[in-house]
């Protein structure tokens, strides 16, 4: 681009434009771990676009009525149920958890050990809460007769598409929760200050590994949020 | 050698193998000759681009094949031929996509007086459906298939009791009458296809697919299945028979309806049970 | 937050290239200033022992080449089994042991194996591999260890798809589309162990490119070298990275689909399947479209044709620049026509769906933009053969598969032309029409620009030069071979022939194909077999090539300049390069030789009148 036509551009798109432009980084001063999670969560949501998009085609043409979710996913309380109420201490629970994350990526930059260590250690405790709950729910439908090829509560497709797409997300959650516990304990070690060699990756540790698992932690949080939009509030 | 001879006998080979070609279109028997006219135009074009392309790359290598010294021209950049390029691109795309869209509107506006017959696809083989005197086709459901109901007709549908049921392969049609066929499958993907009458279009399970046609030409054709469908797909054959009015009126009389199937079945049950009687 | 990784700051205004290559008033002892780097030396991971220096080896170009060893072995596989088609098409009652099951079943295995296992790991993972931090000027991927298992997992894929053809029932045949909801039915050959391992290896297959695919975008964007822009790169790494970037948002479709597929057939869901009779009975499923798997697959499908494509144009449009002594006319053009095609081939996947059933409405919007994908696709057509006017032309092997790329691809893809017009394609979808026009655009223009450009990097992967006469035999044999098994066919599809049919049977003008039949079918023969020359060239040339030395051809992009020929581990030796121009300054008038590396800074050649890049 002619430095006319550079001068005469907005700023943020001057900026955007002299980086593209420019040479060795596109992403000035972005760690390359960073724009590698970015662009593999980008291509994680495609996956999950296409699980919710199939859901959303299954749910519109279904010929047999679909199960009321109110209804379905209830907890009694004593003898009176209140619908969708564990579903909403399990975002409670996976929002808050990226809370406690955000904020070890804080520290973690601040090179605090013990305030980094112990909030990843609870994101992580906060990861494994959710997918617990997510067990039992399966484990209260699957007891009232709901299966990935029929249920008692309406259309077929129904508990397949909640079994395979909790399943999914449920999957990645408890991934995230390993790394977790991985990284908790390398932050406690100091493998992060002294720039320790992965035992896998044989790369040098560094602060900004947390904040690339606080990234993909987030991920799996909103993705959680479109899931409990669509499937369960819908 | 020179390779550029080569190059010019492949392009000169294409044409006149496409000018002498004993395998061509089948005689139309439909009014889709608009297809064949529209695939007549993009070979005007494309085939036009094609043999002007790789004539000035054989020039270009004639011409300009390696010699120390030779002076090369350096221009990375003609930002008028690129204009002209994509303006006369673009012009070619849009000569060949407005007459073939028009033509595709005609695919999917089915006219009015069109007759209606469902074809059901099956592993492997096809059936037919005529709606009868009411005009109506009766609705049917997969599930609801029987060895005493083949086609699965609601029984709840009074539409559904003149249906003429064809349950051999072959169709009958009456020339000069557009017809509007409507798919169904009973199992996998299927796909009625008559190469003389063009038109074709997948048979899903789950839903009714259609497309329409007017046969003008008297005469046998015969259908293939043209979507993958298991082991027998290649010998999943039908046959159309397309026909005057008189002969096709006498061929209807001919055909049973599901009424009349539904009555032979009771008077079987009855002689079952009268034989059973007697027996007893 | 603080980002503590780069530590140098650099002011926006130095960072545009406009105001280091000198011309923007800077006095004249700057005009070979390149940017300081702004980031430190990669720290690579050296192998001692055998398995980590050839097996678990973290050196992209030793990944690479075992991706492209994998790949041409699964390929082999696939060739093997187009004969084994052949023969049953040509000459159908030869070979009782070629049944209509196993023909299906050769027919899935043989189209999976070519577009997936065999073009779409050779290009991304062979060629991209061993390439990309070459041409850009880096020592390695940005992250080795993933690359590593990348292999391994496309690897692993590749063992699960040849375990099928060992199970009970056998490989799948539901043809490569993996249509349901034939595919896990009865009626169709291996719907049991056949089908569930072929998802399983598609799914793997994902997963692996998806490790792979990041490594290639990232050290693309973030770990180029100083001097190195993205207006620099020579269109190889444009066409393989649009192609990378495509994989990594059009896979997950494809890993989506397999996975409800495989949930229908194993816990007998009905995401795909609605209510089906099946030998008298009504089965269990009930409620699924066919059609979704069908909008989901050719998301997927459509971009992958282009994921094959893409790094054949940027890697055809090197071979000719550097073969013919002449810069890629309208550079510019050519890889925002990359990015285009790219970015449009997510609009067009319904255009394979057109009798498929869906609202006929979406006809017209996706007819329109198969169209206009044709206008970028065609500027680079037209620019390749500008490139050649008032050029050198070396007529070597490498510059014949040009050529015969060329008159390929635009017969290919004027046939696409006509399938892309939806009335058209009413009378020639699902005919030989179909298959002609994808095996000319997807199989044999490729194919040539593989060939062309083995016979263009041998030297430098293996430090010797192939042979030109046997490459010449290659060439021809192939070319004219293969055109004459395509060109004919698309004439089957105007008679009618449909395809995926096992045999003709008894059609009276079906049958008239007979001769037709039996000519393909021997070229068939003959171009598969002739590419046994090739394989003695590479063997042979391994041990009795003459010795290449530096830069044979005399190219200009950085891959030709590493310190030692092959390049070692780190590519670069002690310095990283620094560059100084585009890679396609041939012939520049008022420079001593022909071409003038990237390397060359511009002191070196003040007399010549370059262009600004």
């Amino acid at each position: 681009m002619s430095d006319n036509k550079l001068n005469n551009l907005p700023v943020g798109f001057k900026g955007m434009a002299q980086d593209m432009g420019s040479d060795q980084t596109a992403f000035k001063g972005v760690q390359w771990g960073k724009v590698m999670m970015w662009i593999f969560l980008l291509s994680d949501t495609f996956v999950f676009s296409c699980f919710l998009i199939s859901y959303m085609k299954g749910r519109a043409s279904t010929v047999v009525d679909w199960p009321n979710t109110s209804e379905v996913f209830s907890l009694h309380v004593g003898s009176v149920p209140v619908p969708l109420l564990l579903i909403a201490i399990m975002t409670f629970v996976l929002i808050t958890s990226s809370g406690t994350m955000a904020l070890a990526v804080k520290y973690g930059y601040e090179k605090n050990r013990k305030m980094c260590g112990w909030l990843i250690l609870a994101t992580a405790i906060g990861g494994l809460t959710f997918v617990g709950m997510q067990v039992f729910e399966w484990s209260k439908l699957i007891h009232e007769g709901v299966r990935p090829w029929e249920n008692p509560f309406g259309a077929k497709q129904f508990g397949s598409f909640f079994f395979m797409i909790t399943g999914f997300h449920g999957t990645h959650v408890t991934i995230g929760v390993i790394f977790l516990f991985i990284y908790s304990r390398k932050v406690f070690r100091g493998d992060f200050d002294k720039g320790k060699r992965g035992f896998f990756t044989t790369m040098k540790s560094d602060y900004v590994a947390i904040e690339i698992l606080g990234l993909y932690w987030h991920f799996v949080d909103l993705v959680w949020v479109f899931i409990f939009a669509f499937f369960y509030l819908w | 050698m020179h390779p550029g001879i080569i190059f010019l006998g492949v392009i000169v080979g294409s044409v006149l193998f496409h000018i002498f070609t004993p395998w061509w279109w089948t005689d139309i028997a439909s009014n889709w000759g608009a297809m064949d006219d529209t695939i007549n135009l993009t070979f005007w074009i494309g085939g036009g681009v094609f043999i002007l392309v790789c004539l000035f790359m054989v020039y270009c290598i004639f011409m300009f094949s390696y010699k120390e010294g030779r002076n090369v021209e350096y221009k990375p950049e003609d930002h008028k031929l690129e204009k002209i390029l994509t303006i006369a691109t673009t012009l070619g795309v849009i000569a060949l996509l407005a007459p073939g869209l028009i033509v595709y509107n005609n695919y999917i506006n089915v006219p009015k007086n069109a007759l209606q017959v469902e074809v059901n696809a099956w592993q492997w083989g096809w059936q037919y459906r005529l709606p009868g005197e009411d005009g109506i086709l009766g609705t049917a459901q997969v599930a609801k298939i029987t060895d005493d109901n083949p086609f699965g007709i609601n029984l709840d549908d009074p539409n559904g009791k003149d249906d003429i049921l064809i349950e051999d392969d072959v169709l009958h049609l009456k020339t000069d009458r557009p017809v509007k066929i409507l798919l169904r499958s009973l199992d996998v993907l299927h796909n009625y296809y008559v190469p003389q009458f063009r038109a074709k279009m997948d048979a899903i399970p789950g839903i009714i697919t259609y497309y329409w046609f007017e046969p003008n030409k008297i005469g046998e054709y015969e259908v293939l299945c043209a979507e993958y469908c298991g082991v027998g797909h290649y010998a999943m054959r039908a046959k159309v028979i397309v026909e005057s009015e008189g002969n096709y009126e006498n061929w209807i009389k001919e055909q049973e309806t599901f009424s009349d199937l539904i009555a032979k079945q009771e008077n079987n049950k009855l002689k079952k049970t009268l034989v059973a009687k007697t027996n007893d | 937050m603080s980002d503590e990784y780069n530590q140098k700051n650099t002011p926006l205004e130095a960072q545009s290239s406009e105001t280091m290559s000198g011309t923007s008033g800077a006095s004249s002892k700057d005009i070979d200033y390149v940017r300081p780097a702004e980031l430190p030396e990669q720290d690579l991971y050296h192998g001692h022992s055998f398995i980590t220096k050839w097996i678990f080896c973290q050196d992209a170009k030793v990944i690479g080449i075992q991706y492209f060893l994998t790949a041409v072995f699964t390929g082999v596989v696939g060739l093997v089994l187009s004969w084994l088609m052949r023969l049953q098409l040509g000459y159908p009652d030869l070979v009782p042991f070629i049944t209509a099951e196993h023909y299906y079943q050769f027919v899935t295995m043989h189209g999976m194996i070519m577009v997936v296992y065999f073009l779409t790991a050779l290009f991304l993972g062979g060629f991209g591999n061993y390439l990309i931090p070459l041409m850009v000027g880096a020592r390695d991927m940005v992250f080795p260890y993933v690359n590593m298992l990348s292999f391994w997992m496309f690897f692993i894929a590749v063992c699960v798809l040849m375990a099928s053809f060992f199970v009970p029932g056998g490989p799948t045949g539901a043809g490569w589309t993996l249509y349901p909801p034939q595919a896990i039915l009865p009626g169709t050959p291996g719907s049991n162990m056949g089908i569930i391992l072929m998802l399983t290896s598609l799914s793997l297959f994902v997963i692996g490119f998806t490790m792979g695919g990041l490594n290639y975008i990232i050290t693309i964007l973030q770990a180029r070298t100083r001097g190195m822009t993205l207006m620099r790169m020579p269109l190889t790494i444009w066409g393989i990275f649009t192609a990378t970037a495509l994989a990594m948002l059009a896979f997950p479709a494809l890993l989506v689909s397999c996975i409800m597929m495989t949930l229908d057939k194993m816990l007998e869901t009905s995401f795909f399947m609605p209510a089906i009779l099946q030998a008298g009975e009504v089965l269990d499923y009930g409620g699924g479209s066919p059609v979704l798997f069908q909008h989901l697959f050719w998301f997927f499908g459509h971009p992958e044709v282009y994921i094959v494509a893409l790094p054949a144009f940027g890697i055809v449009s090197d071979l000719i620049s550097v073969h013919a002594r002449k810069n890629i006319f309208g550079y510019r053009m050519m890889v925002w026509a990359i990015v285009g095609i790219g970015a449009l081939s997510f609009f067009v996947w319904a255009h394979h769906m057109y009798v498929s059933g869906m609202n006929p409405w979406f006809g017209f919007f996706f007819a329109t933009t198969t169209l206009i994908i044709a206008v970028p696709t065609a500027l680079k057509v037209y620019n390749w053969i500008i490139t050649l006017f008032r050029a050198n032309i070396r007529m070597n092997t490498v510059m014949l598969f040009c050529l015969g790329f060329i008159v390929t691809f635009v017969n290919g893809g004027i046939t696409g032309i006509f399938l892309g017009n939806v009335a058209v394609d009413i009378p020639l979808s699902d005919t030989y029409f179909v298959i002609a026009h994808f095996h000319m655009v997807m199989g044999i223009a490729p194919l040539m620009v593989i060939m062309g450009a083995v016979y263009h990097w041998f030297p430098l992967v293996t430090g010797r030069m192939l042979s030109e006469k046997l490459g010449k035999w290659h060439f021809w044999f192939t070319f004219l071979g293969a055109y004459s098994i395509y060109f004919p066919m698309h004439y089957l599809g105007f008679i009618g022939v449909p395809r995926r049919y096992y045999e003709m049977y008894d059609s009276p003008y079906v049958t008239s194909a007979t001769g037709m039949n039996e000519f393909i079918t021997v070229a068939a023969l003959i171009v598969g077999f002739s590419q046994l020359i090739f394989i003695y060239n590479i063997v042979a040339s391994l041990s009795i090539g003459k010795p290449a030395g530096k830069n044979p051809w005399k190219a200009n992009s950085l891959e030709w300049l590493t310190p030692e020929v092959p390049p070692a581990h780190g590519n670069w030796g002690e310095k990283l390069p620094v560059i100084y121009r585009w890679p396609y300054d041939f012939n520049v008038p008022g420079a001593k030789e022909d071409y003038i590396t990237q390397t060359t800074p511009p002191s070196e050649v003040i007399n010549a009148e370059v262009e600004k890049t």
